[in-house]
């Protein structure tokens, strides 16, 4: 058992580690209090194939693997919660279903601009009624010869705000529950589409996360996801994959803000020695580093597990639990070792603290993971 | 026309460093290593002149060290070199740059290379010998210290940087070897894409062995960090006799206040 990263995994992190520190470091404090990641930043990482990692490069991806993709996510996260997430849902929500269960046709039409950023991606599941039970989904789809027409609402769309393309989830008909679910690609600029609000919220505040109104939103039939009546499954599997990136996010915001908390205790001086000396201090850097490690173990085994083709199911949403935690618990540590200092502004673990929050609720709640878990224990 | 690179792998500056057994070299384990900044420039240089003249020249890098340098190729082979030569040498660090430079000429010997970039220096050894070292034993025009590059028609226009921040510009013609400083051009950054194409890249390897001949002509007999420091000096007092003192020290201990 090696647990050393591959040469080519080690030029990779180190190359997105340059990227962020030049590139992403010196304005994770502007994208929070803009509520925005620049455009010229979104496009910086699409040049350096941040946008399509694991993709194939038939279809402009970079051609690496799940475990490139996860460092990718972690080393912006290290930097940018925000940042993280528009990869993760970009990549494993919108790239991802398009490559697993797309047409040829779909593949070539829709991955290119997806792959390279030119088009950001995101995943339309939720809505006011159906989060943790998506098989709830009221919004509803209707054949109209070679159409489909969409009616209903979609709320909580991370990268919504872009417009670009999306991955749709639409119900024949409710009373059908989950097997009534069927998926589809939609340009969000299609006519009929409108954005409600971009939310405002505690954390991840440069990333948007969409309301939208769907009214008679008119889809080519061409642009059917998998099968009709597949859309449950193809949401369920996506989701399965994507916990790799939440967790992959997580664990980078955890050692963002560790690396902070280190270097601030060896700095900081109370009593006259600086306060890394004090036992209470140093308990809790041991707590907060046994924590990122676990998470990172568990995350890299479900991104291998995925990139050998074996199932990944229980270790992605173990590893999207664990490291949601450990990101919150080491936030939180964070700003308890910077004292006062740690709950200002100008601070950034004050931020680190709000972004993590939100990686235990999105992508499946943690009580979902654990169901998750539980279900395959006990099955 | 065919282009080398040599570069090294050095580790991450900011390391806590500590001596090897015995006390010859710095102890590698736990340290994380890159590509050596000034090789980075070297690099790009190359890099961009490939982008000038339509993609037409092959650029080679090449690395001395144990397998770990490797790392640092695939580096440079993502950033758009094109294939690699990697000579085997795990102990490395008990060659003089003499025998660096020799195992090099010996292989570029053998290439027909038009044109030879390097870092002025490597990050930790810092000798700065072994590129000049390189053009003298191939014969070739050498210019060191670049701060500024191009290249037409088969002559290379180098500005250098010369002491106390004086340029200077050569003319070279081919073959030659340059030496680059920090700040030549901004190193780009290896895109994923890069990174995987990269991947399917030559690199060969060939051990120091079967290059290197000569004997070493220097040899470390001790490596040690220099003494710690007192703390320094705390003026104190009132405002007035602070700068009083302040200029007395000045004035005796530093140069800063004569004449020129």
């Amino acid at each position: 058992m090696d647990f050393e990263l591959s040469q080519d995994h080690k030029v990779l992190r180190d190359s997105v580690r340059d990227f962020v520190t030049k590139e992403i470091k010196p304005i994770a404090m502007q994208i929070d209090e803009e509520h925005m990641i620049p455009d010229a930043l979104v496009a910086k990482m699409g040049e350096m194939g941040f946008l399509g990692s694991y993709l194939p490069e038939e279809y402009e991806g970079a051609g690496l693997d799940m475990l490139a993709y996860a460092i990718v996510v972690e080393e912006v996260s290290k930097a940018c919660g925000s940042s993280g997430v528009l990869i993760s849902a970009h990549t494993s929500l919108a790239c991802g279903p398009i490559y697993t269960f797309g047409t040829q046709e779909q593949k070539k039409k829709w991955l290119p601009d997806l792959n390279t950023g030119r088009v950001i991606g995101c995943f339309l599941l939720t809505e006011p009624d159906a989060g943790s039970d998506a098989g709830a989904i009221a919004t509803t789809y209707k054949r109209d010869g070679d159409h489909f027409v969409i009616n209903g609402s979609k709320i909580f769309i991370t990268n919504g705000g872009y417009k670009g393309t999306g991955v749709l989830f639409a119900t024949s008909d409710k009373s059908l529950k989950h097997k009534g679910v069927s998926a589809f690609i939609i340009d969000l600029n299609s006519p009929g589409v409108e954005i409600l609000k971009n939310e405002k919220k505690l954390g991840i505040r440069g990333s948007y996360t969409t309301a939208f109104a769907l009214d008679s939103v008119r889809i080519p039939v061409e642009n059917l996801l998998g099968q009709e009546g597949q859309g449950f499954k193809i949401a369920m599997d996506t989701l399965n994959g994507g916990r790799i990136g939440i967790a992959s996010q997580a664990l980078g915001i955890a050692e963002g803000a560790f690396d902070l908390a280190l270097a601030y205790s060896k700095e900081r001086k109370q009593f006259g020695h600086p306060i890394c000396e004090l036992q209470s201090i140093q308990f809790k850097l041991a707590d907060m580093h046994a924590k990122i490690e676990t998470s990172k173990l568990m995350t890299y085994k479900a991104a291998c597990l995925k990139d050998a083709k074996k199932n990944y199911t229980m270790e992605s949403a173990m590893c999207k639990m664990l490291a949601s935690e450990a990101a919150t618990f080491v936030t939180k540590e964070a700003i308890q070792i910077h004292g006062g200092y740690g709950f200002i502004c100008d601070y950034e673990v004050e931020r680190m603290y709000r972004d993590a929050k939100i990686t235990e609720i999105y992508e499946g709640t943690n009580e979902v993971q654990r169901v998750v878990v539980s279900k395959m224990l006990l099955s | 026309m065919k282009i080398l690179v040599c570069i090294k792998q050095v580790p991450d500056m900011e390391s806590r460093f500590k001596l090897n057994s015995d006390g010859t070299w710095y102890d590698e384990t736990d340290l994380a290593f890159r590509m050596n900044e000034y090789d980075e420039y070297a690099v790009e240089q190359a890099v961009q002149l490939k982008e000038q003249l339509g993609g037409e020249p092959e650029i080679t890098v090449l690395s001395i060290g144990p397998d770990r340098v490797v790392e640092a190729m695939k580096k440079a082979l993502a950033m758009g070199a094109d294939r690699g030569v990697h000579i085997q040498d795990p102990k490395y660090y008990q060659k003089d740059p003499w025998q660096i430079a020799s195992a090099i000429a010996r292989h570029a010997a053998s290439q027909n290379y038009d044109l030879v970039f390097t870092g002025m220096q490597s990050q930790d050894r810092g000798s700065a010998q072994v590129g000049v070292t390189v053009a003298e034993i191939l014969g070739f025009a050498c210019a060191t210290t670049l701060v500024g590059f191009s290249y037409d028609n088969g002559v290379i226009t180098a500005k250098r940087e010369l002491e106390g921040g004086t340029k200077g510009v050569a003319k070279l013609k081919l073959p030659a070897v340059v030496t680059c400083q920090l700040g030549l051009n901004t190193p780009r950054y290896p895109t994923l894409p890069n990174i995987m194409k990269a991947k399917k890249k030559e690199i060969a390897v060939q051990p120091i062995a079967e290059l290197l001949q000569e004997e070493e002509l220097t040899a470390t007999a001790r490596m040690y960090p220099p003494a710690r420091k007192g703390g320094g000096i705390v003026i104190e007092g009132d405002v007035k006799d602070q700068i009083e003192k302040l200029f007395g020290i000045l004035k005796e201990k530093t140069t800063v206040l004569r004449a020129a």
